[in-house]
């Protein structure tokens, strides 16, 4: 269509608060991240920064505690984004299945998802505390401990508490995503499917799985950027206790930058995780379509 | 012999269905556990906390609503509940406003720069919006942003934006264009487009992008927590975790019960407009 | 239609990812650059005007009608503590009513959060007016130059000075200046769970070997088969370790405070270190995991036996187990006696200050009123005359008063924050096992003394 100048304006006039917001809060402090990590602070103000070149990432990429923080960034994705998909498409597909009470299973199993983050990163600290709920039952009903787990207290007991919890809260998520999936997949396809005598196994691989490649593929995205963002769970549940060894680069982040002071560090942290997270996300959808 | 082969599926079928359900009901036990645990531990008086046995029901004499009665009854948990409601709807309604007209312009014209916005808007979503904390630190002190409750607004509505405006972009591209020429022919512009046909036509993906915007804003801890320092300024989640102190005890009571109380808000709007919300969150992955 | 949205996100990320270099590779020298130029100047003049006509912060002085100062006084007294309720129910409108025009916007912050917060706010011009100070702070924020050096800038410091306890007032005393009043002063004694111990026939642990001994003792279950531990240290920072590496003879650095090789790494600093580990291995003692029970409610419910805690604990204890029998003991020795950790905190005014009002409010928080109301709540006031009232002979603070003759102040050097995480980091690894104390302590060495050196 043809755009006369009144409509130019009037199109200026709908793009302006959304560039103006989108463009002073997100693109300037992105531009501005990627200036800051290669600048240094003295004792002083904030605002006044100098340009000390590489030196940031040097100290980044050669800090170990940035790499036990990064190793276990990548460990909480590689186990939650799997299990969450998995136990998604599970529930969905039961739910599918069913004839009646879809909603009622839809609201319940969404309940973790709009709870916040907060709220469950503490319900899971105190039940998972040593003197905790779990503990008891596991060691007093069932038996099934000799004695209390000390499931907080070690980095990769605190970081599988935290990985339970990213798993508990995800779940509703998939599930709502393969859900509407699920729908478009037509009946036709499982019917003759069933003609040619495929069992349920079968109809689920070559009917279900490629029907749904396109929601399996967003989800894998998205939860993968959602692995990377990981910051309240293991900030309220351990803290990075023991001595930094439950951190994940996010709260590494915030530490070197609010704790200590060093900006410039964590602006080259941020900016490294932003880029592993692009390269990613490209290679998902890369990956994804050479398989199919 | 067909028809025995086909009473025997819809035998084998309604099992099927009997253990799906038997399934999904012991995972709803699973799923809704920690919740229930909550809300018990609320309803618990405090110094049964390290009690012995720990039970997951407080006995019928132990009930009590005197956490309740202390949250209540402190005027400044009054004040962060109304914080966050304050911070959430302008989120909500600011978002709407802004990533509509975006999506809206998005989808039907082409100006320059249109590409590369939207890539950008693509590109934020896949950066985790707590890594540009460091450089939205320093534009907050710049805007002496910094402790105001204000503060926070700007920040969350860009943060949600890349989300919705790829969101409500999917519904805009559903209404027939021919809707849009119509409008033209009469003589209408381009805002009355907008207005009179975008907007009521995509209603639903606002809607549901906006139950997620809310949930966005109520729940944010990491910015609330670096910007706002006051306790009158404070928003709920910052709240909450403000009971925790290293060598303090903690009173899970009134946790809990602060916490429940704050999930209320969110469970009525989300029962109310889950139907959209299924909606909108599947158009991105399925409607496109 | 579906799919061909999905295949194009790809381009379109490889787009915004080149998109994304491009602005970025001219982001030093476009518009955002001469904006921030601009706003940074700006901002430069206003605090250069805050800080010559000595008002409140703009935004306060905006929003207050005229004639009405408000200054902001951060603390970490707890939210819901009782020191914290004299705080705002009974001090401040107390001063308010003295001194009217005046308000104080009390802001309290967990211990950590309040260093994190001043340190942030330091660097963004956003201070409040006054703090309640650590004093292990003083030295790193009076290096960062936002302290006002009092006996230098403020009128009738002298007077102020003169009626707070010498020995207190040195916390904030750096290169011959001033930079804090004395607010409160304290340290840790033992306290024991009186009812154990007569069960186990034991005597209160005078010396560490006694200690180490009772703690072994004291472990075990109790009739419900619960874990129970002979002494709970809720962390392993320098506030917890120092009564046991200075009693037992070690040090941290020397005298100078300006080297740790061959104190920190030494013989006797680390005994301590193997001490606490062994118990912990022993599961005699715990108490800084995650997963731990907190201090108060593990020694109320005789999960823990003993503690070294300060004397704010004899009110947190009577308000949450008031049934619950302890006593207190002095730090029990080692070869270089008893020596506990002194604490304290000072109160200071920032430079951006209202120096008017912050400094009326500073001398009513560290007058006599103010200091016997906090005694109350288990302060131990720097004030001379509060020190002479009854509130404090009756307050029973006598052993921590004793005690405080042999505390020692931890290092009063700018990178303490920094040396305490690393301390911290060092002896979990040792704790947990994964070091021995030797090896831990040898390797933290070098990096303290390039700490100090900085």
């Amino acid at each position: 269509m043809k755009l006369k100048g009144k409509s130019r304006a009037e199109i200026a006039m709908l793009l302006l608060p959304g560039l103006l917001i989108f463009g002073t809060f997100t693109i300037y402090p992105i531009v501005r991240l990627f200036w800051m990590s290669f600048c240094g602070w003295d004792f002083g103000s904030f605002l006044k920064q100098e340009f000390i070149g590489l030196s940031n990432y040097r100290e980044v990429v050669t800090d170990g505690y940035f790499r036990t923080a990064f190793a276990n960034t990548l460990a909480y994705t590689a186990v939650t984004v799997p299990a969450q998909m998995l136990l998604g498409l599970f529930v969905a597909m039961l739910i599918h299945s069913l004839p009646r009470g879809q909603i009622g299973f839809r609201v319940a199993y969404y309940l973790p998802v709009i709870t916040s983050w907060v709220i469950c990163s503490l319900v899971f600290r105190y039940v998972f505390n040593t003197e905790g709920l779990l503990n008891y039952f596991l060691t007093q009903v069932v038996h099934a401990a000799p004695q209390n787990i000390r499931w907080l207290d070690s980095r990769w007991g605190g970081m599988s508490v935290a990985m339970l919890l990213g798993i508990w809260k995800g779940i509703g998520w998939n599930m709502v995503v393969f859900l509407a999936a699920l729908q478009t997949v037509p009946r036709e396809l499982y019917e003759s499917a069933s003609l040619d005598g495929a069992g349920a196994w079968k109809k689920f691989v070559y009917v279900t799985l490629p029907g749904i490649r396109g929601t399996l593929l967003f989800a894998l995205v998205m939860l993968t950027i959602g692995g990377f963002n990981v910051y309240t769970s293991t900030k309220l549940i351990t803290d990075g206790k023991p001595g930094h060894e439950t951190e994940v680069v996010l709260t590494w982040m915030y530490y070197k930058a609010f704790s200590t002071g060093k900006f410039g560090y964590a602006a080259a942290l941020s900016f490294i995780i932003a880029l592993v997270l692009a390269v990613l996300a490209v290679l998902q959808f890369r990956l994804m379509r050479e398989k199919t | 012999m067909k028809r025995m082969r086909q009473a025997a599926n819809i035998g084998s079928r309604k099992w099927m269905m009997l253990l799906a359900g038997a399934i999904l009901a012991a995972g709803v036990a699973v799923v809704v556990l920690p919740m229930v645990y909550m809300i018990s531990t609320a309803l618990k008086p405090n110094g049964a906390l390290y009690e012995y046995p720990p039970r997951f029901f407080p006995s019928r004499q132990e009930i009590t609503l005197e956490n309740f009665r202390y949250i209540l009854g402190q005027k400044k948990f009054i004040t962060n509940f109304f914080n966050s409601a304050v911070v959430s709807v302008t989120t909500v309604l600011g978002s709407a406003a802004v990533a509509s007209a975006l999506a809206f312009c998005i989808a039907r014209f082409r100006f320059p720069g249109r590409t590369f916005l939207f890539s950008f808007i693509i590109l934020t979503m896949i950066i985790p919006g707590t890594t540009m904390i460091v450089p939205q630190y320093e534009l907050a002190v710049r805007l002496r942003a910094v402790n105001r409750l204000w503060g926070l607004i700007p920040f969350y509505i860009a943060w949600v934006i890349p989300y919705s405006t790829f969101m409500i972009k999917g519904f805009v591209e559903s209404v027939p264009k021919e809707l849009d020429e119509a409008t033209y022919i009469d003589g209408g512009g381009v805002l009355t487009v907008y207005r009179h046909v975008i907007l009521p036509l995509s209603k639903p993906g606002i809607a549901s992008v906006s139950i997620f915007n809310f949930l966005t804003a109520w729940e944010e801890f990491p910015w609330a927590n670096t910007v706002i320092n006051d306790d009158a300024k404070r928003t709920l989640p910052i709240a909450i975790s403000g009971f925790f102190g290293q060598h303090q005890f903690t009173q899970w009571g009134y946790v809990f019960a602060l916490s429940v109380l704050s999930l209320i808000p969110i469970l009525a709007v989300f029962l109310s407009c889950q139907r959209f919300f299924v909606e909108g969150l599947t158009a991105g992955s399925v409607k496109g | 239609m579906r799919r061909e949205k999905i295949k194009k996100i790809p381009a379109l990320l490889l787009a915004s990812a080149i998109g994304l270099a491009a602005t970025a590779g001219c982001g030093s020298s476009a518009p955002a650059g001469s904006e921030t130029a601009a706003r940074s100047e700006e901002s430069a003049k206003e605090s250069e005007k805050k800080t010559e006509t000595g008002t409140g912060t703009p935004e306060e002085a905006a929003e207050e009608p005229a004639g009405t100062v408000t200054i902001s006084f951060w603390h970490h007294y707890s939210a819901q503590s009782e020191e914290n309720k004299t705080l705002t129910e009974i001090l401040i409108p107390e001063f308010e009513k003295e001194n009217p025009g005046i308000q104080v916007n009390a802001v309290s912050h967990e211990w950590a959060d309040l260093h994190d917060k001043l340190l942030i706010s330091a660097r963004s011009d956003t201070l409040p007016d006054v703090a309640r100070l650590d004093s292990a702070w003083v030295p790193e924020f009076q290096k960062m130059g936002i302290l006002v050096p009092l006996n230098q800038e403020i009128d009738g410091f002298e007077e102020a000075a003169d009626a707070l306890l010498e020995s207190a007032m040195s916390t904030a005393a750096i290169g011959g200046d001033q930079y804090g009043l004395a607010l409160n002063t304290n340290t840790k004694i033992l306290y024991y769970n009186k009812e154990a111990f007569e069960k186990a026939g034991l005597a209160v642990p005078e010396t560490m070997e006694d200690f180490a001994a009772a703690c072994r003792a004291l472990a075990g279950a109790n009739e419900n088969g619960q874990q129970v531990w002979g002494y709970d240290e809720p962390a392993l920072s320098g506030w917890n370790l120092c009564p046991f590496i200075w009693s037992m003879g070690g040090a941290l650095t020397d005298e100078t405070q300006t080297k740790a090789t061959g104190y920190i790494n030494s013989p006797e600093t680390v005994a301590a270190i193997e001490m606490l580990a062994e118990l912990y291995q022993e599961n005699a003692i715990t108490g800084w995991n995650s997963g731990d029970i907190p201090m108060t409610d593990g020694f109320g419910t005789g999960r823990y036996m003993m503690l070294l805690e300060g004397p704010w604990k004899v009110a947190e204890l009577a308000g949450a187990y008031p049934d619950f029998a302890y006593g207190t003991a002095a730090v029990p020795a080692g070869k270089d006696g008893s020596v506990s950790v002194l604490g304290g905190e000072d109160i200071a005014m920032f430079r951006t200050a209202n120096r008017d009002a912050a400094w009326k409010f500073m001398t009513f928080m560290t007058g006599a009123y103010a200091q016997e109301e906090m005694a109350k709540c288990g302060q131990i006031p720097c004030n001379k005359e509060a020190l002479r009232s009854d509130t404090v002979k009756n307050a029973d603070f006598a052993p921590y008063i004793e005690q405080l003759k042999t505390a020692k102040s931890r290092p009063t050097v700018a990178a303490w924050s920094e040396i305490d995480t690393e301390l911290a980091t060092a002896v979990t690894a040792v704790v947990n096992g994964e070091k021995t104390a030797q090896e831990a302590m040898d390797e933290l060495a070098p990096k303290v003394d390039q700490l100090l050196s900085e």
